[in-house]
Formats: structure tokens, C-alpha cells, sequence
């Protein structure tokens, strides 16, 4: 019915996607799995129409279609479940799930509000949702707010002829298991109505949805799978790929770590967030905290950046106890933060290069308040040299340098003022895999330094690749470490065993 | 615009952050050939000096807009500050004018303490912190007009209304005061935290600049400068009262605003508000060299605002147009 | 890990207590009722209905300007012209007004309609300057409030323009229960505010763009329609706020709309309408502007001395915005 024929996509130094063939029949469910980075959000931004195709084309039963926008691609049936929410909070369910379609409704120009929640209760009766159509969504649960983004894509059922493909994008990494069961269900009993393509990175829940399932990995379709021949690690292998290449991880430049302790966790707990955390970071060691989003991975960091103040525990950092918990408090204890967001907590942008690379250690750079501009300018051109930093001159708006260039310029910041404790999260998010091996060059180079760093990677194979030490993070608890140095890596497949 | 530039071959982004004063010049040019004799320098240098009180003021008002704020306070901070000066000027002699910036300061620190640890938005606060303003003029004037006796006035501060080589001396106050802010702008670490927190607030947070007091000193200066835009004026006027600087606190919002600095903060500055200044000036002067009518001007001076802001902003700045 | 966390807004994070947000719904009004006791314990006076109906006279006018920037705020956008279009809908309407008859017991009421439209066109203008040039609405509506009141000085030449027709007048002169009908005029638009907020497609879209503006559009709404409509309808009500000013003192001029803009603007913030958009509404407002007038009222009833009380007002309006609304620390960057 719904079909990709050969889809070329490209991105400025990215083929993101490459020959991809992929066909979705009427009721059928068909899963979509890959690491991050595989491509799986290009190809499901072309199939609801934000991204265009530069090659290959779509077919709907025969038919070549080609989508503009995700309105044209709605319009042909095509509906999205978007993973970050996309309701309007401020408004109520019947408004979300009617938003831009209200003229239906009115009357005289004024809204029959009870017509409204009528059509609304019909819609939200498809997801088996019992709740009052006129409840402001942000009062919903994030399960609940799951199933009226779901009803509000069933409303193309009415709009439009013909049949409707609607995509899951990790539609369970906020559910809770009982949760998920109860829409995988729903799901089912739904595939009379329209097909389902389900994007996500837990496999068992995939096997146990989808029909079929597309394996995804660098931007190509490597295998599919059907339900009956479906084969946990067989897949896990396939999406995982290529027998990790040492030098791709700068594995031989691993060196073992002093027995100097940087940051102790003692028993460490807070909230609902993450419970009895203990761990040393020696000046160094790679650590690497593995779990998935939400488990409580994110939470640790914050803590040791000294953001948010555990309930019970003790943070050391370099053997001091850490009393103050504030927004400063991580500079002040010579912790450097490479955030996930880099162009909006990482670099600034507006500030050129130099601004940017002095703005944590200003004070090092002026004299009675003011700024040695010169110094500052020699710091940057070395720090440049050094890593190798694409930029015309030290005059450039860091808004306007590559992703790679951005990140090298805020771990410039960090290890030009010194910071021995760098917290990496996602460093390599988005970045092409030249700029990914500089990172990893930078990493181990740290590390000869003497640099602890506490790392949340973009894939597991870069955890393994990179970490001395590996904690697996699962619901806040910490199910068990690797020494990954000592003992030998530990497989992929320990690893995610360990996380779900 | 952008197709016109590519045209002849010029690269628009590089265009952009001159358009401030491409378009003084270009009003300059039109009122110019309209009417030579506004471009006699003795003409120019007496607009340029008239508008010293206004430009003082512009100037403190970038520093709350370069952080994405704004100061509602300034107009009536100025206000009072002609008061104080008057009614200090027979104690203090030139030790008024102390006063006079301490109270502006004060007055600028609270506003930014509501702003950023009571989280009021600055609209409001800026404005409520006006209205104290408001009433300790009232209060120290007993709301009348008051005026200064002129030899004091002259012994303290006729250095301020001189004039040398055919220069007033307003002038040479509005460049001191400009390279200052300048320097504090472009050459010191706060100027570059503030720059910092424009841009790109969360990034400054995490490289651990303190935001909120930098954003409280940004709003002390503005009440600072605004101080000593009012101590000016009432040296200029020989006088003080509650009232006198009204009418000064929208055209400074513009000012800023033309120059380039947008309200979103983080690009533009002490130069782009001397610029806008400048051209709030030539658009003033320039009704009476088309003769237009009094009745008319304020109108025309809306319209041409438009198409000048309209010309100057760059939007790429701006990520939803709101 | 995000360093975003800064915020001191419960509102939007699933089960937040529904305490909180009891106490943020209900906040404006308690401290327009803890206000109301205050004076009344310092004056009794200020309980008595004369007095009341003094403040609804001085709330009705700009009330309907505070509730013309609300549906703007609530689009997350601001509007700071309402001075120009307040003095121009005041002086069309009075020359119309004269020209038709001179009262309204002949044709000169339809004056009262084209005032109703001047104001809207001026809205209209202002909203295409602001989506047409992109400039931003704090910009293209400061000039706008330029251009208007220039050009209700050049209507007017600064002559003032009487307005003496006793029908009209009624409006002031006349009680029912002991409010002028001013009032009820005010009440009835009031109403319509409320309807158009909560039973039109329109008034609900401005939620959706307050709420998240590239949804709503993600969700097929044309957002710059719904921007325009509602500077539109912005300037309606501005315009209604100039015929009750009007019919108040009795004169039309270029000062009419003096002192709208930031006074409206702190109603709306004082009763709970957040500047970033989304949050609040028709009835916040009423609460707002009685809790400005409320203050303004009694400061003069208890006999607090005229040079304080900028300045008291200045302080209460910052303690009734930290009491009683839902606040975050985002910059005002509209």
C-alpha cells in the first residue's frame, strides 16, 4: 500500500539515508529499530513530509506522491505520534485533538462546546480513553497525554479516504510497563483502522508489536525481519553492525588510570530520581553511566555538577564533602559541562570564538575588571591549533561554526581553564563521524592529562569503546559496573540485558 | 532587499549590522538636500547637543534591553533627579550630583532585585519602581516647579553648559559618557557577561557566570544613567520639578531600538544607541526643514519610525517574530 | 541533563498539586478582597456604594483597554498603541458625532459604530505592520501609538471637542442601582469579551498560539490570521474604551488616551495574565483593573497624601504580582 522505492537523503557531509526500500501493508504493524544515528528520525521525517527526498520515490497503492509539508502528508493519511509531545498544554483535550479543524463545530460563529466534546469523546473511545474531553492537558499523565496525541491523529479518519499510516515514534520511553502494555493493545485492536509503523530502541517491545521489522544502520535498511523468524541478538548484531574497529574508539591510546579520587558518590539518593549511588572517579578514568533516558543517568550528572542537592549520601569532590548545591557550584569546584544542548547551554551564539572559550575563567583574563583582549585572542589561536578547530579566524560567531567545531570549542573552554573533572552528555550527539573520532581523540587525550571524565554516551558502543568503567543506570538504581579496562570490555549484549 | 544585494554582489549578512547608520546617513543626505543649511557643522553640533539629556538615557536604557529587559523607570528616575539636584544644590554645591547618582543607583538595584529574585517581569517592575520615583519627586518638590539660584548653579555645575571653541559642552559629557559605556560594554568582564546573558542566557549560566547580579548592576547603571540624564537637565533648565523630563522615556526605548539593539538583547550597544539617537534627532529636526506642521509632526515622526525600524532590524536575530 | 530547570512555574508539569493551582486561580481575587477589607477597616467610607460606584466609573474605560491587550498577551505578543487608537476613536467619534446631529437621539449614533470600526481598522493596520515587515509588536505598536496620537493632534489642532448631549451623557449622569450606566455598558462588554474567549474559534486560538505557537501552526492553524484578528479586535475595544472615556468627562482630545497603556498593561499582569502568553484571560482582567482602581480609590479615601501614592501604588502592584501570579524568569522579550 505505502511505499519507499530506493530514498536517497543528504545532509552537508551526511548521507543519511541510503537506497532505503521499506513498504507498509494495509493493518499491518511494521517495527523500525536502530541505534541513534542510524537514520531513523530522517526516514520518518520523509515518510510524513518534513523532509523531502533527493532520490528514489514514494508510492501510495501505486500512486507516486510527493509531500511538501507534513499538511500534505496528512492529508493523504499520514499521521505522526510525536516521541516530545506536541499538545498545547494551556488548552483543553478537545481543543488539542480538534486544533485547526474547529469550523466543524461552529455554528453562527460561535463553538458548540458540547458537539466538541461529543466528536472529542468518539475519538478519544477509539483509544479507550475515559477522561472528560474539556480537561486541560496539562493536568493528563504523559500516558494519557500519549493516547490523545493518538486520537488526534485518528481524527485523518474522517478527513481524509483511503487508508492511514500513523507512526509511533518511541511511543513507550515515558510509559511505565503496565502502560505499555495497554497500548500495544490498543495498537492491535486499532490496525482495523490504519497501520502502524513503530520507531524504537527496545527491541523486545518491537518483536513483540511489530509484524515486520525494518533493522536500521547507517542510513541503510540492513535487514528485515518478520515476526516468525525474528531472532533477539540476530537483530541486536545487525543494528549494532560491524565488529567495533578498536581504532575507531582510539582503544590502544587507553591507558590505565591513577588511584587519585575525584568525584565520590557515597551511598548517594535522591527523590524518585536515583537511589543509593556509589562510585569513585580517579583522575584518569572514563566512566561511563549507561541506561535509557530517564533512568536516572541525567539526574547523577546534575548532582555532580552541583545542581540539585541529594537527599541522603555523600558527594565528595577531590575529598571534600560538596555542601553548597547551586547553579555556580560546579564551576567553582573546577567541573567542566559539555551539555547535550550545545547550542543553546554549550556555546553562546552571537559570541565569537574567543568570547566563548573565556567566558567560564573570565578572571583569568582581565585585570581589575578588565578583559585582556589580546591573551584572550593567543589562548583561542593556540587552542585552535591544538584541536584543530575549522574557523576562519578567532573573529567568528561560534553560531555560525560546524557542530564538531562548536564542540571543540567548549571543551576548549573547559580544559584551557583547567576543569580535571569534565562531565561529557551526548558529546558526539549529531556530529558526523570525523568529528566524532576528534572527540574521541580529545577524550583520550584528557585522560592522559589526568582528566576525569564522567561520560553519557550517544550509543553503547561508544560507552564501551570509550569507558574504563561502565555503571548500567536502570529506574535510578545502579544494577552493576564493568571495569571495563581491567576485566576486559564487557559485550553489548551484557550491557542492554543489564538496561531494560 | 536580500535579492538587490546579491545583485550587486554583496553579501546581505555582512550588510546588515551597518544599516543603523546607513540610515542616519541617508536621512542626513535627504534633510541635507533639501536644505543646505542644515548641514552647517554649527547646526549639526547644536542638534547633536540638544539631544545629550535624551542620549544619556538611551544609553542606560541599553543596558537593561542588551539583557532582554527593559526599564520603564527611566523617564521618572530623571524626573526626580532634577528635584534632588535643585534642592541639594544650596547644601551640597557639586556634592548633588553624588546624590543625585547614588539615588539613581539604589533606585536601578531594586528594580533589578524585583526583576530577577522576585521574578516580576521587568515591565512591571521597572514601572512600579517608577511610580516610588514619582512620589519622592512629588514629595521633595512639593510638587511644584522649583528652580536654582543661578550663582550656585553656575559655581557648581556651569561647567556642564559651557561652551568651547563653539562646542557645548553637553557634548563633550555625552562622548565621555559614551566611551565609558563603551568600554564597560566591550572591554570589561562584565560587559562580556552581559553579552553572555543576551545571547545566550542558559549557556551563560552554565559556564557559571552569576546572572542575576550581573542583571541587577545592568539595571543600576540604567537608573545611574538615568540620574545623570536628569542632573543635566536640570542644569540646562536652571531647574527641577516632577514633571519636566516627561515625554523622554518612549523616543529612548527608540532610540535604542533603531540603533539595533533588539529587545531580545545580546547584539548591538552603546555605539547602535548613539547611532539611533542620532537618528531620532535628524528625524525631529528634519520637520522643521520640510516646514511641516507642528500639528503633523508626531505623526509623521510615527510613520517614518516604521519604515526606520522596518530598514534597521535584523531579523535573523529574532527566532519567532511574536 | 538540562540546566533549564529555573524556573519557579508548577503550571504545565503533569500532577502539580492541585493546590497550588487552586491558589494561582483564586489569587488575584483574594488579594483584591484582602485590599477591599484593608480599607475598609482604615475608612469605613470606602464600603459605601457612592464609593463604589466611583471606582466602577473609573475602571469602566480602561477596563475595556486592559481587556483589548489581553487577548494580545495571551497570543504572547504586546500591544503598546492603545494611547494613539483610544484618542483618534475618541475624536471621530465626537466630530462624527457632532457632524450627524449632535446627539443621540438622531443619526448621530451611528457615530458609535464608526468608532467602533475606526478602532478596529486601527488594529488592523498595526497587526499587518507587525506580520507584513516582521517587526516585532513591542516595536510596530510603539510606533503605531506614535502615529496615532500625532494624528489625533492633527485632527484636533489640540482644540478639545465637547461632547454635551444629554442622551449621551446618561451614560455618566444616569444610575440604575446606583451605578451610572457606564457601568453596565462596561459589564455588557465584558461579556462579549468573555464569549468571544471561550466561545469562539478565535478567542480559543489565541490560546493555541499563547500555548505553542509552532504547534498550533504544526497543527495546520494560520497563526498571522489569528494574530491580525486579534489586533483587530484589540483596537475594537480600545475603541470602546475611548466612547466610555468620552462619555465620562464629556470631551474628546488628543490627551483622551493619556496614561491607557501602562496602566492597562499592569491590570492585565496584576490579574494573573502571564506576559509569555497563554495563561489567563477575560476575568482576570476585571480582577486587575479593580485591584489597580481598588488601590487608587482608597489611597485617596483614606487620605494618604497625593505625592505617595505613585509610589505606593508602584510598591503594591509588585507585592499583588509576587502574591498572586504564576511567575517564571523569562526575560520580557516581546
Amino acid at each position: 500500500m505505502y511505499k519507499l522505492n530506493a530514498v536517497d537523503k543528504h545532509f552537508p557531509g551526511v548521507h543519511a539515508l541510503k537506497s532505503v526500500d521499506f513498504e507498509i501493508g494495509r493493518g499491518e504493524i511494521v517495527g523500525l529499530v536502530g541505534e541513534n544515528g542510524a537514520g531513523k528520525s530522517t526516514l520518518m521525517k520523509v515518510i510524513y513530509g518534513a523532509y523531502q527526498p533527493d532520490d528514489g520515490s514514494i508510492t501510495i497503492d501505486g500512486t507516486t506522491v510527493r509531500f511538501q509539508n507534513p499538511r500534505q502528508a496528512m492529508n493523504h493519511g499520514i499521521g505522526m505520534v510525536f516521541q516530545e509531545q506536541s499538545l498545547i498544554t494551556n488548552l483543553t483535550v478537545m481543543e488539542n485533538i480538534f486544533l485547526g479543524f474547529e469550523h466543524q463545530f461552529v455554528s453562527m460563529g460561535v463553538i458548540n462546546w458540547s458537539k466538541m466534546a461529543e466528536a472529542a469523546r468518539q475519538q478519544l473511545g477509539k483509544v479507550k480513553l475515559d477522561i472528560d474531553p474539556a480537561t486541560v492537558t496539562a493536568k493528563l499523565s504523559f500516558a494519557q497525554r500519549q493516547l490523545v496525541e493518538l486520537a488526534k491523529v485518528l481524527t485523518l479518519e474522517e478527513r481524509v479516504d483511503g487508508d492511514l499510516v500513523i507512526l509511533l515514534d518511541e511511543p513507550t520511553s515515558v510509559l511505565a510497563e503496565d502502560e505499555v502494555k495497554l497500548l500495544f493493545k490498543l495498537v492491535r485492536d486499532l490496525t482495523k483502522r490504519a497501520s502502524f509503523i513503530f520507531v524504537s530502541h527496545r527491541m523486545d517491545e518491537v518483536l513483540e508489536l511489530s509484524d515486520r521489522v525494518y533493522v536500521m544502520k547507517d542510513g541503510a535498511i540492513v535487514d528485515v525481519v518478520t515476526k516468525a523468524t525474528a531472532d533477539i541478538d540476530a537483530i541486536q548484531h545487525k543494528m549494532v553492525g560491524r565488529d567495533v574497529d578498536k581504532e575507531y574508539y582510539r582503544e590502544q591510546k587507553q591507558k590505565d588510570y591513577s588511584d587519585e579520587v575525584l568525584v565520590s558518590f557515597d551511598n548517594v539518593s535522591l527523590g524518585t530520581r536515583y537511589k543509593d549511588i556509589s562510585f569513585d572517579l580517579h583522575r584518569g578514568e572514563v566512566l561511563c553511566l549507561v541506561g535509557v533516558e530517564g533512568s536516572g543517568r541525567e539526574a547523577i550528572l546534575r548532582t555532580i555538577y552541583g545542581l540539585d542537592k541529594p537527599d541522603a549520601g555523600t558527594v565528595s569532590i577531590k575529598g571534600q564533602p560538596v555542601t553548597k548545591f547551586h547553579a555556580r557550584a560546579g564551576v567553582e569546584n573546577g567541573i567542566g559541562y559539555v551539555p547535550r544542548e550545545r547550542k543553546i547551554e554549550g556555546i553562546v551564539a552571537g559570541m565569537n570564538v574567543y568570547e566563548n572559550m573565556t567566558l567560564s575563567q573570565m578572571q583569568n583574563y582581565s585585570k581589575n575588571g578588565v578583559l585582556r583582549i589580546s591573551d584572550e585572542k593567543l589562548l583561542a589561536q593556540k587552542w585552535i591549533d591544538r584541536l584543530g578547530i575549522k574557523t576562519p579566524n578567532v573573529y567568528k560567531d561560534c553560531g555560525g561554526l560546524s557542530g564538531g567545531n562548536q564542540q571543540k570549542v567548549v571543551l576548549a573552554k573547559w580544559r584551557s581553564a583547567g576543569s580535571d573533572i569534565i562531565l561529557l552528555d551526548h558529546p558526539t550527539r549529531g556530529l558526523d563521524i570525523g568529528a566524532k573520532e576528534d572527540v574521541y581523540d580529545m577524550v583520550r587525550e584528557m585522560s592522559d592529562d589526568g582528566v576525569g571524565i564522567v561520560l553519557v554516551a550517544d550509543t553503547l558502543e561508544e560507552a564501551i569503546g570509550l569507558a574504563h568503567t561502565i555503571i548500567v543506570v536502570k529506574d535510578g538504581v545502579a544494577q552493576r559496573a564493568f571495569d571495563g579496562f581491567r576485566d576486559g570490555k564487557p559485550s553489548l549484549f551484557d550491557l542492554v540485558h543489564q538496561m531494560i | 532587499m536580500d535579492a538587490i544585494a546579491k545583485s550587486i554582489g554583496l553579501d546581505f549578512e555582512k550588510i546588515k549590522p551597518h544599516l543603523p547608520w546607513a540610515t542616519l546617513l541617508a536621512l542626513i543626505i535627504i534633510v541635507g538636500l533639501a536644505d543646505p543649511n542644515f548641514l552647517r557643522p554649527q547646526n549639526l553640533i547644536g542638534m547633536a547637543a540638544d539631544i545629550v539629556p535624551l542620549f544619556i538615557m538611551a544609553m542606560g536604557m541599553t543596558f537593561a534591553i542588551y539583557i532582554g529587559g527593559i526599564d520603564l523607570s527611566a523617564q521618572s528616575v530623571a524626573n526626580m533627579t532634577t528635584v534632588i539636584a535643585t534642592v541639594s544644590l544650596a547644601t551640597f554645591g557639586i556634592g548633588a550630583a553624588l546624590i543625585c547618582i547614588l539615588v539613581g543607583a539604589v533606585l536601578g538595584t531594586v528594580s533589578g532585585f524585583v526583576t530577577t529574585r522576585l521574578l516580576v517581569p521587568s515591565f512591571v517592575s521597572t514601572l512600579a519602581i517608577g511610580g516610588v520615583a514619582f512620589s519622592i519627586g512629588q514629595w521633595l518638590s512639593g510638587q511644584r516647579a522649583l528652580y536654582m539660584d543661578a550663582t550656585l548653579r553656575d559655581g557648581a555645575f556651569g561647567w556642564m553648559v559651557g561652551n568651547t571653541a563653539g562646542i557645548p559642552h553637553e557634548l563633550f559629557i555625552g562622548v565621555v559618557l559614551l566611551s565609558f559605556a563603551w568600554f564597560l560594554m566591550t572591554r570589561t568582564t562584565f560587559g562580556r557577561s552581559l553579552k553572555a546573558i543576551g545571547a545566550g542566557e542558559l549557556a551563560a549560566v552554565a559556564s557559571g557566570l552569576d546572572v542575576d547580579r550581573i542583571k541587577i548592576i545592568a539595571f543600576a547603571l540604567s537608573g545611574i544613567f538615568a540620574a545623570i540624564a536628569g542632573l543635566l537637565f536640570a542644569v540646562k533648565l536652571s531647574g527641577g520639578s516632577p514633571t519636566i523630563a516627561n515625554g523622554f522615556l518612549l523616543p529612548a526605548i527608540v532610540a535604542v531600538l533603531v540603533g539595533g539593539t533588539p529587545l531580545t538583547g545580546g547584539v548591538g550597544g552603546m555605539i547602535n544607541t548613539a547611532i539611533g539617537t542620532l537618528i531620532v534627532a535628524v528625524i525631529r529636526s528634519s520637520m522643521l526643514y520640510f516646514e511641516i506642521d507642528a500639528t503633523k509632526q508626531q505623526m509623521v515622526f510615527g510613520i517614518i519610525l516604521i519604515v526606520a525600524i522596518a530598514a534597521t532590524i535584523d531579523r535573523s536575530k529574532l527566532r519567532v517574530v511574536k | 541533563m538540562a540546566l533549564s530547570d529555573t524556573t519557579s512555574s508548577l503550571a504545565g508539569a503533569p500532577g502539580s498539586g492541585i493546590y497550588r493551582e487552586a491558589i494561582v486561580k483564586w489569587a488575584p481575587l483574594l488579594v483584591l478582597l484582602v485590599l477591599i477589607a484593608f480599607f475598609a477597616i482604615m475608612e469605613p467610607r470606602f464600603l459605601s456604594v457612592r464609593n463604589f460606584a466611583r471606582i466602577g466609573i473609573s475602571s469602566a474605560p480602561a477596563l475595556m483597554v486592559a481587556i483589548g491587550v489581553t487577548f494580545i498577551i495571551i497570543m504572547g505578543s504586546i500591544d503598546l498603541s492603545m494611547e494613539g487608537t483610544v484618542s483618534v476613536s475618541a475624536i471621530l467619534f465626537a466630530f462624527a458625532f457632532l457632524a450627524l446631529g449632535g446627539t443621540l437621539a438622531s443619526w448621530a449614533w451611528l457615530a458609535v459604530p464608526m468608532a467602533l470600526i475606526a478602532g478596529g481598522f486601527i488594529g488592523f493596520l498595526n497587526g499587518l505592520i507587525h506580520i507584513k515587515l516582521k517587526i516585532p509588536s513591542f516595536m510596530a505598536s510603539l510606533a503605531m501609538g506614535f502615529v496615532g496620537t500625532g494624528f489625533a493632534l492633527l485632527l484636533t489642532g489640540g482644540d478639545r471637542i465637547r461632547i454635551e448631549d444629554e442622551l449621551f451623557r446618561s451614560l455618566l449622569t444616569v444610575r440604575w442601582l446606583n451605578f451610572p450606566i457606564m457601568c453596565y455598558v462596561a459589564l455588557l462588554f465584558v461579556l462579549i469579551a468573555w464569549f468571544i474567549q471561550s466561545r469562539t474559534t478565535l478567542g480559543r486560538n489565541f490560546y493555541a498560539v499563547g500555548g505553542g505557537e509552532e504547534l498550533a501552526h504544526a497543527s495546520g492553524l494560520n497563526v498571522n490570521r489569528v494574530r491580525l484578528m486579534g489586533f483587530m479586535l484589540a483596537g475594537i475595544f480600545y475603541a470602546v474604551g475611548a466612547l466610555l472615556a468620552v462619555g465620562r468627562i464629556g470631551i474628546a482630545e488628543t490627551a483622551t488616551g493619556n496614561n491607557f497603556m501602562f496602566v492597562s498593561i499592569t491590570s492585565v499582569v496584576v490579574g494573573g495574565t502571564a506576559l509569555w502568553g497563554g495563561i489567563g484571560g477575560v476575568w482576570n482582567t476585571v480582577v486587575g483593573v479593580l485591584i489597580v482602581n481598588v488601590i487608587n480609590n482608597g489611597m485617596v479615601v483614606i487620605g494618604l497624601p497625593g505625592w505617595l501614592q505613585d509610589g505606593v501604588l508602584g510598591l503594591l502592584v509588585i507585592a499583588a504580582v509576587v502574591l498572586s501570579t504564576d511567575r517564571k524568569s523569562v526575560s520580557f522579550v516581546k
